[in-house]
């Protein structure tokens, strides 16, 4: 699909909070397919899913006022605003927890990425180039359990108990590791 | 920068990477989005942390997003801009919100194209047409607004969906009719399409037509849709206008 790797989300927001509806549109064609993605990842469940963006589209529509330039990455913005309700959505489903560590870890493989057929144009999807390609860089620095605990609760939605479960480790565990790998990735990151 | 604040942005960050990332309780959430609210650094933190994350969900194989998606979210926009205060146009001076209230001009373009269409079909069936009717409505095409239907009551107590065109009706499936008015929580199917056909349906069998109410064709099942909603993509949709 013919995705513009030149979008200026901030524009975005800033026209559809002057009303203009075609704004929007425009950042429903560059982005629902990730978002649907993201929020089918979490829900792993169609209708709730396209329920979710759908409901994200006219949250973004009536909240974009809110959205300035002092708040940082406008991409990132919206996907707050959809992952929320995607993670709210949970109480109505019923999903599979599943482990799948191999494909969580291939997805933020470096290498992977490189030699991935979509070539150079993701990294410059995002805001800032530099600042995504060194996450990558910097979840490495992790320990591929701690990486997991991270993962499944981005990627998957899981909640730390669920993760818990899943790894076989104490709660509080997972909940240190969590804590502490978020400060070894800011750390990393500056 | 002395040490106690320093600590504290730390702790925020680390909080705002958590709450990016679900893993608050509900109740630390719940705290945290009260904070979140007034902050602009919290704000700022939050999407920095998600952008981060996000270059790792972009490598995921993006979806197909099926077409009715962004015609369902056309939709709801019509419904909020009927209550227009929420994204208003910060305008001050009142004529010019008018000048620049593109509702209105849409509205009214919409209704110059209605009456065009509806005096154009009245002229062609003429000789045949008695009752003048009293409430119409004309249903486009979503993609490019092309008219379909008309919809028409007059005072025979009856209602009709007419086609202007000839119809395309996918093998195997069928046009279910559907109408929803403000304030109702779903629609409600009005019964299936044929090819072809003038579909006619008693009045008062119906709840009252009221202005502006929706109408619109989906493609369901040869059956009817099977869940009582409208589940397919949507081929022509309008509201109704008294006249």
């Amino acid at each position: 699909m013919p995705l513009s790797t030149t979008f200026d989300y901030e524009a975005a927001l800033e026209s559809c909070a002057e009303g203009n509806r075609q704004a929007l549109m425009q950042l429903y064609e560059q982005e629902s397919p990730r978002l649907l993605t993201v929020v089918m990842r979490i829900l792993k469940n169609r209708q709730l899913s396209e329920d979710v963006v759908h409901d994200a589209f006219i949250k973004i529509w009536k909240h974009s006022n809110t959205y300035h330039k002092d708040l940082g990455s406008a991409r990132g913005w919206v996907y707050t605003i959809t992952r929320n309700l995607a993670l709210n959505a949970l109480k109505y489903s019923h999903r599979q927890v599943l482990a799948e560590p191999d494909f969580l870890l291939d997805l933020c493989d470096n290498n992977v990425l490189a030699s991935a057929e979509q070539p150079d144009d993701l990294g410059e999807l995002a805001n800032d180039p530099l600042a995504q390609a060194s996450l990558q860089t910097c979840l490495e620095y992790l320990e591929p359990e701690r990486k997991l605990c991270v993962l499944h609760a981005y990627v998957d939605g899981y909640t730390q108990q669920e993760i818990a479960k899943l790894l076989d480790k104490p709660l509080g565990t997972v909940k240190s590791w969590i804590k502490r790998s978020l400060s070894a990735l800011k750390e990393c990151l500056q | 920068m002395n040490k106690t604040s320093h600590h504290s942005s730390d702790k925020d960050e680390n909080l705002s990477g958590q709450y990016v990332l679900g893993t608050l309780k509900p109740e630390e959430r719940q705290a945290f989005e009260k904070r979140l609210v007034n902050s602009t650094e919290l704000q700022r933190s939050v999407n920095q942390w998600q952008a981060h994350f996000l270059s790792i969900t972009d490598n995921l194989t993006p979806l197909a997003v099926p077409q009715p998606l962004s015609a369902r979210i056309e939709r709801s926009l019509d419904e909020l801009q009927k209550q227009p205060t929420k994204v208003a146009p910060k305008a001050t001076n009142p004529l010019l919100s008018f000048w620049q209230n593109l509702a209105l001009w849409r509205g009214v373009s919409i209704t110059c194209l209605m009456l065009a269409v509806v005096l154009g079909f009245q002229l062609q069936h003429n000789a045949t047409r008695i009752n003048e009717p009293t409430y119409i409505a004309v249903l486009v095409k979503p993609e490019d607004k092309t008219p379909g239907w008309v919809i028409q009551t007059s005072h025979s107590n009856q209602i009709q969906l007419v086609p202007l065109g000839a119809v395309e009706i996918p093998k195997g499936k069928a046009l279910q009719f559907w109408t929803k008015a403000d304030g109702w929580d779903a629609p409600i199917s009005l019964g299936l399409v044929k090819k072809g056909e003038t579909l006619n349906l008693d009045i008062n069998q119906l709840p009252p037509l009221t202005e502006n109410q929706l109408f619109e064709l989906t493609i369901e099942s040869e059956t009817g849709s099977p869940t009582g909603k409208p589940t397919g993509e949507i081929t022509s949709i309008g509201r109704g206008i008294a006249i």
